[in-house]
């Protein structure tokens, strides 16, 4: 177990020094080469290793396979573009780059794939015989251009790209990549990589890629607080990763992609919150009678002035007193710079009011059940702290409405005040998202990728049922405990299997969307996941966007295992010794890989689909070569099945994490 | 042709002698007499009028006012006839535009050359015109206040009136620029001084003189202001007004359009001075933390326009980082043969390393400062207990990133601290650290501010911060450092940071200046690295969202009720206001208004609303034609949303506002 902790440790730093391989070879010493030994500091450095060891304790199994692929992306994608700098070698290049995609993408037991890929990128890279060119593939990349300039303009030219190619990737290296398992609200997670540049907003996008769900405005990422008992909705332009960045090494906090209505509430019925309060009789007249042109100027009017218009807000809510348990009622007031109350009365005395709190370093929560757990008065209860807060603490302000309305109207008062122009601009954003998904839906466009992000998209289709893609069979596996799901978990083998037939179909007609995509890395990604995984999901995801990419890898994917392009296959005779070879000197995949072997060796639970046989026949030469590894092997999947949580002690810090999380769940 | 006679004199036309001043209306002008007739065309009398006086003149601006009938007789082609003018008419012969003093929104005297004979609304669009702000449609003029009997008047010091009265404006096109400015007023060193002073904001006030002025102390006061109004339709000389005579130019509908620095440094100035001193004159009330940040903004504007340094700063890009700025320098470097040192400016982030005392405010401790050795690395600050213990392990180590940090400063004392507050996943963590002199404060204060905001030292705006901090201690030292609890004469705000200049009365009797010194400096750091138009824009920003921005108050009463209350116009609603208690009573919007109407003989407003909603009151605190022209003037304004450009509808605007039928 132990060992396979340290694996993955290997994994990374051969993934590491690969990618510092491609630095070097740029010929600017921009990152002192790492040492191969400690593995963890030296990814700190370059890809923020720390917060993936961080973030991989709340990880499954299945996360891992998402987290390779994902890495595995960025390095194809960082020598997709090495390789465009480097006119010279750009055809060898490109094949390799091509071929490493494929081949990983062409496994079906993930992490071996990325395991043979990882590998794979630094054999090719030396010298490969160039493969027979793949048009398809070749499209996305500009062809060497005939050079009209002067052989010095050319090199200075070409210098100038090294350069900032270099600087491009020093940024690159900076990145800070995170792994966020977001629940979705059928109980079903979904591990995401996000990278520090990355807003809820593309995030988001990536889910809708994902889920398949309708895109509508209400949907958002959702951070719970357990412990105190807050959750709150992620603004759209906040950065995702600086949010999470905040949660303790061992919290229970979770990330929840769900819709609610109050998340844009004040745009789709402003009336309900600018126009309310006032005159209280008519109130209610006046907020349900009101047609689509006052909206909009009223909306235009708050929020598109030289300053935004802050809801008018005044009354007597609760307040809980700082560490003590009583509430007392305080007249609170909301101001464009803060919350003002009057500290010692019920009613408003215009200058006494003293500044309860400003927005700056705030951030609004709503308490859940807080009527139970701090005896509040109600149970409509709004929390503002500082966001990296994370226990019980002083420095909470702690305050209770008399009812949903009040509520929702002081936190969406709060957030007009604390955001002003910028969540208009983010519904303006989710509108057109929303508004474009129709479409897309209709039309089966596949640019839908957020520009910045290829990699991210690489779990490929699913829809927002617990559509299970290729990775689900494993975390199905090995979270066998948990009955229910291994149920569904079986349900969706047999749909995998009717599926089968008509795989090819719906995709290979849109095939030729896929050199549109402008960014080359990510076909090969989606590939990687869609074919590895789940050929089954296709059908499902025939009508949406990203349906357009499944078919493309099986027409002209070269080396790897699926069985419909055998020619490509013979034409490769070199690769599969090539990246069969490496594995006994290296160390063997990480535990989650039990799906790896199981395809030949283990019997799992759910019967394997006869779609993935064949894939299987290529892995298990390499499994042969070393004997001594299945056995360890064998031992991953025997605990979750087994013994539960209860064998947390022998275990590397990552595995003590997976157990635990196991043991949380059953 | 008029003035046919017969040879014993007798007139035989029906030509009849008028009798015309010449000059303004002063009853001792000198006149002339001419025969004239009623077909007699108002041309050809000017002309009489001309060659009569017999003088070598310009008389292109001269027309004829009728006193009795308070009217220009401006149609030439019209005849007296139509006019109705017959011998008995007391006419002028005068010109059209005559010089005013226009008090502006800095509270600076201008004296220009105004219309008297087009309706205000064109008046007012020459003056802006003139003085370069667009959308003159916003602004009006106000009578000046009644002036109280002064006691003594010699005391009062001659104040410096700017003079663009001999300036001329090419009509029509906004004049181009030239040498930064307008190109009229680039014409002498005098119109020079006059542009700065309208597009530069003025120096904070006399803190004795502010409380000397006038503050409303009720609502009831603050809709005095509004009953000045002068009307739009009408024009100046109708209104009364005489040449010479002092009026208020201020922006009366607060619904401002289109406001950019670029190209509107006159207007936004003047903007920015009219909030300004509406919060220091307290006619909008703010909380005492608006307050400081009003304070800083107006402290880091004057600071900025005092020292000339009106265009952008350079090098405070925030968006700068550290990467940014290696990559610019190896740009440069590009042909540069060794680019390993600049890969190493690039990896080494400049650190702090100290002796500094440190105190931790804990429950139950007596403990004070102490001395420790402390590392302050890019957002981190870790101390230990002394320097040879520096490799290993820390103390404590704090990430600075979100932490607020507040200066605790005190010059003529020579305390120098920092406080953080440090926020952890527990709470917040508070700790002091306490700095030997300036120096070392600036720098440590530099690289708190910076590592809260999450960037290091080695951000390019590390060295203007720690520059600020110091100009900042050194003011305090100079201005602040001998600050009593008196306000201080002018000369010295003229240096030093007097607060007392930049916070409204109320807050200069709540606080000391020494209290207000370092709130004011606190609330600075955050704004301190604004250019001038971003803090006016700024200011003018945090002004608008203030709760009670651009509400113009009138007192009236309303049909079937008793009392006097207030109504509150703004440019989206009405507002009845109780009187004696300040709350809100109702508000009605103007999108939901379907019309409304002036009965001129009770003097009383009627609004209809949707929904068979009416509202009728009538004014007491100022004619209803004000009120009148708020509101039709709001609408006016909501209406140039939609056709954007700088052509003003001017029909629409008196058809909206005026009433030319009850006149």
């Amino acid at each position: 177990m132990g060992e396979s902790s340290e694996d993955i440790d290997q994994m990374f730093s051969t993934l590491l020094g690969e990618m510092d391989l491609l630095t070097q070879s740029l010929g600017v010493d921009t990152l002192p080469p790492p040492d191969p030994k400690p593995p963890r500091a030296e990814f700190n450095y370059s890809v923020g290793f720390k917060d993936l060891n961080e973030s991989l304790n709340a990880l499954e199994d299945q996360d891992l396979d998402a987290l390779m692929a994902d890495l595995v992306a960025d390095i194809s994608e960082a020598e997709q573009r090495t390789i465009q700098a480097q006119k010279e070698s750009s055809q060898n290049q490109h094949h390799s780059a091509s071929l490493q995609a494929s081949n990983f993408s062409g496994a079906v037991p993930l992490d071996y794939g990325t395991n043979v890929a990882a590998i794979g990128i630094s054999q090719y890279k030396e010298d490969l015989p160039p493969p027979p060119a793949d048009p398809v593939l070749d499209l996305p990349l500009p062809p060497p251009p005939p050079d009209p300039v002067s052989q010095e303009e050319k090199e200075a030219q070409a210098k100038a790209d090294k350069i900032k190619l270099a600087l491009e990737k020093l940024k690159e290296a900076k990145v800070k990549k995170l792994v966020v398992k977001v629940h979705m609200n059928d109980n079903s997670t979904k591990s995401l990589m996000v990278d520090e540049r990355q807003l809820a907003r593309d995030v988001l996008d990536n889910l809708f890629e994902k889920t398949h769900c309708d895109c509508n405005v209400n949907w958002c990422l959702y951070e719970i607080y357990p412990e105190l008992q807050i959750e709150r909705f992620f603004e759209d332009h906040e950065n995702v990763v600086e949010v999470l960045s905040d949660w303790t090494r061992d919290t229970e906090n979770k990330v929840l992609f769900l819709e609610k209505e109050e998340k844009y509430a004040v745009f789709k019925n402003p009336q309900n919150f600018y126009l309310d309060n006032r005159g209280k009789k008519e109130s209610k007249e006046t907020s349900e009678k009101m047609n689509a042109k006052n909206k909009e100027s009223l909306l235009e009017e708050s929020f598109c002035g030289t300053s935004v218009i802050v809801p008018e807000l005044e009354g007597a809510l609760y307040l809980k007193e700082d560490g003590k348990k009583s509430w007392k009622r305080r007249y609170f007031l909301l101001r464009a710079s803060g919350i003002y109350y009057v500290p010692k009365g019920k009613t408003k005395t215009s200058r006494d009011l003293a500044c309860f709190i400003q927005f700056e370093n705030v951030n609004i929560y709503y308490g859940t059940q807080h009527k139970m757990k701090y005896k509040a008065p109600t149970d409509y209860c709004f929390v503002l702290k500082h966001p990296q807060i994370q226990k019980e603490s002083q420095y909470i302000k702690y305050l209770c409405c008399d009812d949903a309305r009040t509520l929702n109207q002081w936190v969406m008062g709060i957030r007009i005040a604390k955001y002003g122009k910028t969540l208009y601009d983010n519904y303006q954003r989710a509108m057109a998202k929303a508004g474009l998904a129709c479409r897309w839906t209709n039309l089966g466009t596949v640019n839908a990728a957020a520009p910045a992000q290829p990699a991210q998209l690489s779990t490929g289709p699913k829809t927002g049922t617990p559509q299970p893609n290729g990775q689900m069979p494993q975390a199905a596996h090995s979270v066998s405990a948990v009955l229910q799901e291994a149920q569904t978990h079986a349900e969706t083998w047999k749909d995998k299997k009717s599926a089968l037939g008509n795989h090819p179909q719906p995709g290979t007609p849109r095939a030729p969307q896929a050199p549109k995509s402008s960014l080359p890395p990510p076909p090969p990604m989606r590939r990687s996941s869609d074919t590895s995984g789940s050929p089954a999901t296709t059908p499902k995801a025939k009508g949406t966007g990203g349906g357009g990419f499944l078919a493309p890898p099986i027409d002209f994917l070269p080396p790897p295992p699926p069985p419909p392009p055998p020619m490509d296959d013979l034409e490769l005779p070199p690769p599969p010794p090539d990246f069969m070879e490496p594995p006994p000197d290296f160390v063997p995949p990480p535990p989650p890989s039990c799906a790896g072997p199981a395809g030949s060796e283990l019997p799992p639970p759910p019967p394997p689909p006869p779609a993935l046989a064949p894939d299987s026949a290529r892995p298990p030469p390499a499994v042969a070569k070393r004997p001594p590894m299945p056995p360890k092997r064998h031992e991953n999947p025997a605990p979750p099945g087994g013994a539960g949580g209860g064998e947390q002690d022998f275990m590397s810090d990552l595995m003590k994490a997976l157990q635990k999380k196991r043991g949380n769940v059953s | 042709m008029a003035g046919m006679k017969t040879a014993s004199g007798d007139y035989i036309d029906s030509s009849w002698e008028l009798q015309v001043f010449v000059g303004e209306e002063d009853p001792e002008a000198e006149s002339v007499t001419l025969r004239v007739t009623g077909e007699s065309h108002i041309g050809g009398v000017l002309l009489k009028i001309v060659e009569k006086i017999n003088r070598k003149q310009d008389w292109s601006d001269h027309a004829i006012w009728w006193e009795q009938k308070r009217q220009w007789l401006l149609q030439t082609h019209w005849t007296l006839d139509k006019y109705g003018i017959l011998a008995d008419a007391r006419l002028f012969f005068g010109p059209q535009h005559r010089p005013v003093i226009l008090r502006l929104p800095n509270r600076r005297a201008l004296r220009l050359r105004a219309s008297f004979s087009q309706p205000l609304f064109q008046a007012v669009a020459a003056i802006c015109r003139l003085i370069s702000i667009r959308h003159p449609e916003e602004l009006s003029l106000l009578r000046a206040p009644e002036k109280k009997e002064k006691k003594k008047k010699d005391k009062e010091p001659e104040e410096e009136v700017y003079d663009l009265s001999k300036v001329v404006l090419a009509g029509g096109v906004a004049p181009a620029l030239f040498r930064g400015m307008p190109a009229h007023f680039s014409d002498s060193a005098q119109t020079e001084a006059c542009y700065h002073m309208l597009s530069r904001p003025q120096p904070p006030p006399d803190p004795l003189l502010l409380q000397r002025l006038p503050r409303p102390s009720s609502l009831s006061d603050k809709t005095q202001l509004h009953s000045r109004w002068l009307d739009s339709s009408r024009c100046l000389m109708q209104q009364g007004v005489k040449a010479g005579d002092v009026l208020w130019l201020r922006f009366k509908y607060y619904s401002f359009f289109d406001l950019d620095p670029k190209t509107d440094p006159v207007r936004l100035t003047q903007l920015y001075e009219q909030a300004r001193w509406d919060l220091l004159l307290e006619e909008i009330d703010c909380t005492e933390e608006e307050m400081m940040v009003f304070a800083a903004l107006q402290y880091h504007i004057n600071k900025l326009s005092q020292s000339g340094e009106v265009g952008e700063p350079a090098g405070t890009d925030p968006g700068l980082d550290d990467l940014d700025a290696a990559l610019s320098n190896l740009e440069v470097k590009l042909e540069g043969s060794a680019p390993t040192d600049v890969l190493d400016s690039l990896t080494t982030i400049p650190e702090l390393k100290d002796h500094l005392r440190i105190f931790r405010p804990r429950k139950l401790t007596l403990k004070g400062y102490r001395q420790h050795w402390v590392v302050f690395k890019e957002t981190t600050l870790s101390y230990y207990k002394n320097q040879d213990e520096a490799p290993g392990d820390p103390i404590q180590q704090l990430n600075l990133k979100g932490c607020e940090v507040v200066p605790d400063v005190n010059v003529s004392g020579q305390k120098f601290c920092i406080k953080l507050l440090v926020p952890s996943p527990e709470g917040m963590s508070e700790i002091y650290l306490r700095c030997q002199d300036e120096q070392q404060y600036a720098h440590w204060m530099a690289g708190c501010r910076l590592a809260s905001k999450g960037r290091t030292m080695a951000d390019s705006s590390y060295a203007s911060e720690v520059q600020a901090i110091l100009a900042f201690l050194s003011l305090q030292r100079t201005g602040g450092g001998g600050l009593g609890n008196h306000p201080q004469g002018p000369d010295a705000s003229a240096e030093g940071l007097n607060p007392y200049g930049l916070v409204a009365p109320r807050f200069q009797r709540k606080f000391k200046a020494k209290q207000l010194t370092p709130r004011i400096l606190e609330a600075h750091q955050n704004v301190a690295q604004l250019s001038l138009a971003e803090a006016q824009l700024r200011f003018i920003q945090a002004w608008q969202s203030l709760p009670d921005f651009g509400i113009s108050y009138v007192m009236v009463r309303f049909k079937g009720s008793r009392k006097d209350e207030i109504l509150g116009i703004a440019n989206n609603r009405l507002i009845r206001i109780d009187l004696a208690v300040g709350d809100v009573v109702k508000t009605w919007r103007f999108s939901n208004m379907r019309q409304w109407n002036v009965n001129w003989d009770i003097r009383q407003v009627a609004i209809e609303f949707d929904e068979h909603i009416n509202v009728a009151f009538s004014c007491v605190s100022a004619s209803c034609r004000i009120v009148h022209e708020y509101i039709g003037g709001y609408i006016f304004l909501s209406t140039r949303e939609r056709a954007r450009g700088e052509e003003l509808d001017e029909d629409l605007f008196l058809q909206l506002t005026g009433g030319h039928e009850a006149f």
